[in-house]
């Protein structure tokens, strides 16, 4: 939290400890948010594109191809961006 | 909708109508088909207000606060300190501080509205007004992101994180183009419109659940479990203040996110 009306902005210079504790904090406050908005992308785009393909060549197990493979890149992308430390 | 206006004819026989998606659809207030409607008219008034605090605030600044200047300033302080510098970062923060500032009254004005008596509608629980503020926070981190690195190499970075086996890049490119260019801005938009519309929602049914069992029920049992029922609406319209405060904060602090990494180097 801020002072009030202290109306100094913080020293740019030092960010140690707390402060950098803070800023990291908010910085993650999209990851979980950002990784469905990710699932949900890839169920949407490869399994839409798994519906058209399906509907062109009438075989519904594109439906199903595509949404296992926008899935599973999702949980990839998911795991290359937030999995690894 | 079908399923809510089912339920609502099924209990009739009690005379209780449960509150449903139509107690957010309002008549005009000069005529009845007029655009003019209450969401509107709580839009207007709060643009008004914010431009006045603001106003009240920065005139005559002096170096011992006033009331006013200290509260607009306290305001000001949080969102430059708090959510403009840490999530944009200190070499490109304070110039958005205007921006988020008034974007995080305003949206905390619309929010509060759900809880000031007599006006007791969160207009945000329109899908319309939350929906144009994403929309331009978008136009603002896309424009940001474009004019900083150039077209192709933004998208470039948003498409490709570096590191990623080759032969990945064409399942994934799709999908995170998909999640920032489009998902982004409709999760800005139903967190907010939602949280409004489920908060009301809530409300409206404790109040008018307590007033039917208090009135028309009756009874000992409906006595009874009619004072819990306002008791917890006025529980729960502090618990609603809170949401509504947090909802205009998590807003901020997204659209300053997506603007910060808009601007990052690299992803």
């Amino acid at each position: 939290m801020s002072s009030g009306a202290d109306n100094s902005p913080p020293d740019p210079a030092d960010p140690t400890g707390e402060e950098a504790a803070r800023r990291a904090d908010r910085k993650s406050a999209d990851d979980a948010w950002a990784a469905t908005g990710l699932l949900i992308s890839g169920v949407a785009v490869w399994g839409g594109a798994g519906y058209l393909v399906s509907e062109w060549l009438h075989n519904q197990v594109f439906v199903m191809l595509g949404l296992l493979l926008g899935t599973g890149t999702a949980l990839y992308g998911i795991w290359f961006r937030y999995g690894r430390s | 909708m079908s399923f809510l206006l089912a339920s609502a004819e099924g209990s009739e026989k009690e005379g209780f109508v449960s509150p449903g998606p139509g107690d957010f659809e309002f008549p005009g207030i000069f005529s009845h088909d007029s655009w003019f409607t209450k969401p509107i008219l709580i839009v207007i008034v709060a643009t008004i207000i914010v431009g006045v605090l603001f106003y009240l605030a920065a005139r005559r600044a002096s170096v011992v606060p006033s009331k006013g200047q200290f509260a607009g300033e306290s305001l000001y302080g949080f969102v430059r300190n708090d959510i403009a510098l840490d999530a944009i970062g200190h070499r490109d923060g304070m110039r958005f501080v205007p921006y988020l500032a008034t974007l995080f009254t305003f949206i905390a004005i619309l929010n509060l509205s759900g809880i000031v008596p007599f006006v007791q509608f969160p207009a945000t629980a329109r899908i319309s007004f939350p929906l144009v503020l994403a929309l331009i926070s978008w136009v603002i981190y896309l424009y940001l992101g474009i004019s900083k690195h150039g077209f192709v190499k933004y998208f470039k970075n948003m498409m490709f994180p570096a590191g990623v086996p080759w032969p990945v890049y064409i399942l994934l490119a799709p999908i995170e183009f998909f999640s920032t260019v489009i998902v982004r801005p409709l999760t800005l938009t139903l967190r907010l419109t939602f949280n409004m519309f489920a908060g009301h929602l809530v409300l409206l049914l404790f109040v008018l659940g307590g007033e039917f069992l208090l009135k028309d029920y009756g009874g000992v049992v409906g006595i009874a479990a009619g004072s819990i029922s306002i008791f917890g609406s006025i529980v729960l319209t502090f618990f609603e203040g809170f949401v509504q405060l947090l909802q205009a904060y998590v807003f901020t602090l997204l659209t300053a996110l997506y603007i910060g990494g808009a601007l990052a180097d690299e992803h």
